[in-house]
């Protein structure tokens, strides 16, 4: 089913009713385990009252599944398939196996756009949380714009030193701004420095909606131009030889990138490597080709944070420790294993 | 490399004029700090002696009169000062309100950050607190005693201020009783025993007082959930060891997260099971969207929670129950009246 590599074909039906039966089974375990033990048959009954709307018995138990843990297993999934994407996406486009938003700083960029929007209190009348959305979108695509700039200036090759190193220094940079506006903050110190510290508790049917639509959106965008990603991973003059439009697809995928990059960290906060480790996975199982590495990533990175959240959630029981925690744990080991394999291929 | 060169001479420039700034400042304040030596107390001590004891050798005067203050502080370090202390830095907010509390306000010459009580401290020039504490900026206010916590700072910064002749204080109040000692450790330091010792009692009263009254009210036992940041930025409770689950033990009440040590990132599906009868949350409220009683009512998957059924939210917003200063009375007052008498 998988051996059929280089035939430049996606996966087929069967593969796909595959992925979707792994994400569900883990859906599944992630709504039935958590801080609080509620038996399974009450978690199954509660769900399937709610799915078939029936009235349900307002209890503590099924306030825990429906308003806590749903919202936020769904947010979870959807982040973790949006970051992935997003990932595999930059490192097709700019043929570098390093790029992620993280490693990028345009998170950090989306983090200083969501703190401004907090510290000076920007808000849209009527959409809660849109002020922060807004702006760490608008600085998400700022940042890959700036980064990106840079580092065509410097070394029109792009390599992958170049981008890394500049994404670094921006991360800083932003990190700098930050706390700048940090201090001159006042009062609202303690709700900024809870925001950086990112999370995704308290995420609510409404964040799961919106991020599911910028993820049908913009993910579709990304997967539709796999063709030109895979002409990309080779070489952009390749890409150009075979008649890729460069600048439009570039372009295209900055913006879809940025769009849901600022999402997933106006909702969760910055949440490390799981747009850098998802991609590399899914590259070792299911080879390059991105007609399959999109679609993969997005199931594995969902399959992934799902699990990393679940950790997250439970480890420390009645405490939560930060998904950034687990996710960075496992992505850290994961980066320096692929950093010395590919180091020792050159050498 | 000329660009290089050109921004090597600008921060040698910038260094320079900052150098020539910052001496400028020191040199400015030592003119000011010769107000506070010893000669007038001398003087006193010498005019005293003769007509009070002539037949007493004079030699005993000097060490009798001005007696130095010798305390420890709250690491076990031993301070001496010759004199109650004039030029004061405190950088941590409670040490402030506590100066502030024993008449001793007029001696700060420098404040954390951080230190928002009373609104008189807004007077006083900010240092930086904490990890970022900047010893340049502490040693130019002169100060004779710098009040501190032991959270943030290194041996090697204490020396280095110890140095510079500033006498470091630590005070590290855990508890109530560790804020009845750091009241009296202030008071000492600045001659105001009298004045510390009847802050305490007035602590001691009100709480003895609240004890009393709970004592005799022989209900079932009510639980209370402390929030110190709100759910849209992750869940952080008040637990054990806390000023908060102190005050709730004394007027009867149980923690919900008396098992987490300290402050913790609680997960919210505890909050619900664990139902508290009362929510006390210490955020802050800036004027936009709803405030934070607003907010926890609602909040979806919540309406279950005894506390929300009956709006028995109490909003805490001057951190009356999170510093070891005289102000913990007035909360443990506010969370008596709120949860007893609002009935």
């Amino acid at each position: 089913m998988f051996n059929q590599r280089n035939n430049g074909e996606g996966f087929n039906a069967l593969a796909y009713l595959l992925f979707n039966f792994i994400l569900i089974l883990t859906l599944i375990l992630c709504v039935c385990v958590g801080s609080v033990n509620i038996p399974f048959t009450e978690t199954a009954s509660v769900i399937w009252k709610a799915l078939t709307r029936q009235a349900v018995e307002s209890s503590s138990y099924t306030a825990i599944i429906l308003s806590v843990r749903l919202p936020r297993v769904l947010c979870v999934a959807l982040t973790g398939a949006a970051l992935s994407i997003s990932g595999a996406a930059m490192q097709g486009l700019l043929k570098n196996p390093l790029a992620d938003g993280s490693t990028l700083g345009v998170s950090s960029g989306a983090s200083l756009g969501a703190v401004l929007a907090i510290a000076f209190g920007i808000t849209i009348p009527s959409l809660p949380f849109s002020g922060t959305m807004v702006m760490a979108i608008a600085f998400a695509f700022g940042s890959l714009l700036i980064i990106l700039s840079l580092a065509y200036k410097l070394d029109y090759s792009l390599a992958t030193n170049t981008i890394i190193l500049i994404g670094v220094i921006f991360s800083m940079f932003m990190s700098s701004i930050i706390s700048l506006v940090t201090t001159f903050a006042g009062e609202k110190v303690k709700n900024i420095t809870f925001w950086t510290m990112g999370s995704l508790a308290g995420s609510d049917y409404n964040n799961a909606i919106l991020l599911a639509a910028a993820l049908l959106i913009f993910g579709t965008v990304i997967a539709c131009h796999a063709r030109e990603l895979n002409a990309f991973a080779i070489g952009e003059d390749n890409a150009r030889h075979i008649g890729v439009n460069v600048k439009r697809v570039r372009l295209t995928i900055l913006i879809c990138v940025s769009a849901l990059i600022g999402v997933c960290v106006s909702i969760g906060g910055t949440i490390g490597f799981v747009g850098l480790v998802t991609p590399h996975i899914v590259r070792m199982i299911f080879g390059p080709n991105h007609k399959r590495l999109l679609p993969a990533s997005s199931f594995c990175g969902a399959t992934f944070l799902m699990l990393a959240d679940l950790i997250a959630r439970t480890l420390l029981n009645p405490l939560e420790l930060p998904i950034g925690v687990v996710t960075s744990f496992v992505g850290a080991l994961l980066f320096i294993y692929i950093f010395y394999q590919s180091r020792r291929g050159q050498g | 490399m000329k660009l290089f060169q050109k921004f090597l001479a600008l921060v040698l420039a910038a260094a320079m004029t900052m150098s020539l700034l910052t001496g400028c400042t020191v040199s400015g304040s030592e003119t000011r700090s010769p107000e506070t030596t010893e000669a007038p107390a001398d003087a006193d001590a010498q005019t005293d002696a003769p007509t009070d004891a002539p037949t007493n050798p004079p030699t005993d005067a000097p060490t009798d009169a001005p007696a130095g203050i010798i305390v420890t502080d709250m690491m076990g370090r031993e301070i001496t000062l010759t004199e109650p202390a004039t030029r004061v830095v405190a950088l941590t907010a409670s040490d402030c309100e506590i100066l502030y509390a024993i008449g001793a306000g007029d001696t700060l010459v420098g404040r954390g950050e951080y230190c928002d009580y009373p609104a008189e401290v807004f007077d006083v020039p900010s240092v930086e607190s904490g990890y970022e504490m900047n010893l340049e900026q502490v040693i130019a206010l002169q100060p004779q005693v710098l009040l501190m916590s032991t959270m943030a700072q290194s041996k090697e910064q204490v020396e280095s201020l110890e140095k510079a002749g500033i006498q470091v204080v630590v005070s590290n109040a855990q508890d109530i009783e560790g804020t009845y000692e750091a009241i009296s450790l202030i008071g000492a330091l600045m001659g105001k025993d009298a004045e510390a010792q009847a802050i305490i009692d007035n602590m001691k009263t009100t709480f003895d007082d609240l004890a009393a009254k709970v004592s005799a009210n022989t209900g079932e036992e009510k639980t209370v959930y402390f929030e110190v940041s709100p759910l849209e930025y992750g869940l952080w409770a008040a637990g054990n060891n806390t000023f908060m689950n102190e005050i709730a033990e004394m007027l009867g009440l149980t923690n919900i997260f008396a098992d987490v040590d300290g402050w913790g990132a609680v997960s919210e599906e505890q909050v619900l099971t664990r139902d508290p009868d009362y929510i006390v949350t210490i955020s802050m409220y800036f004027g936009e969207g709803p405030t934070p009683v607003e907010e926890i009512l609602g909040r979806t998957g919540w309406e279950n929670v005894t506390a929300v059924k009956n709006s028995a939210i109490l909003n805490l917003q001057n951190n009356e129950l999170s510093r070891p200063a005289p102000r913990l009375a007035d909360g443990a007052q506010m969370m008596y009246d709120f949860v007893y008498e609002a009935k």
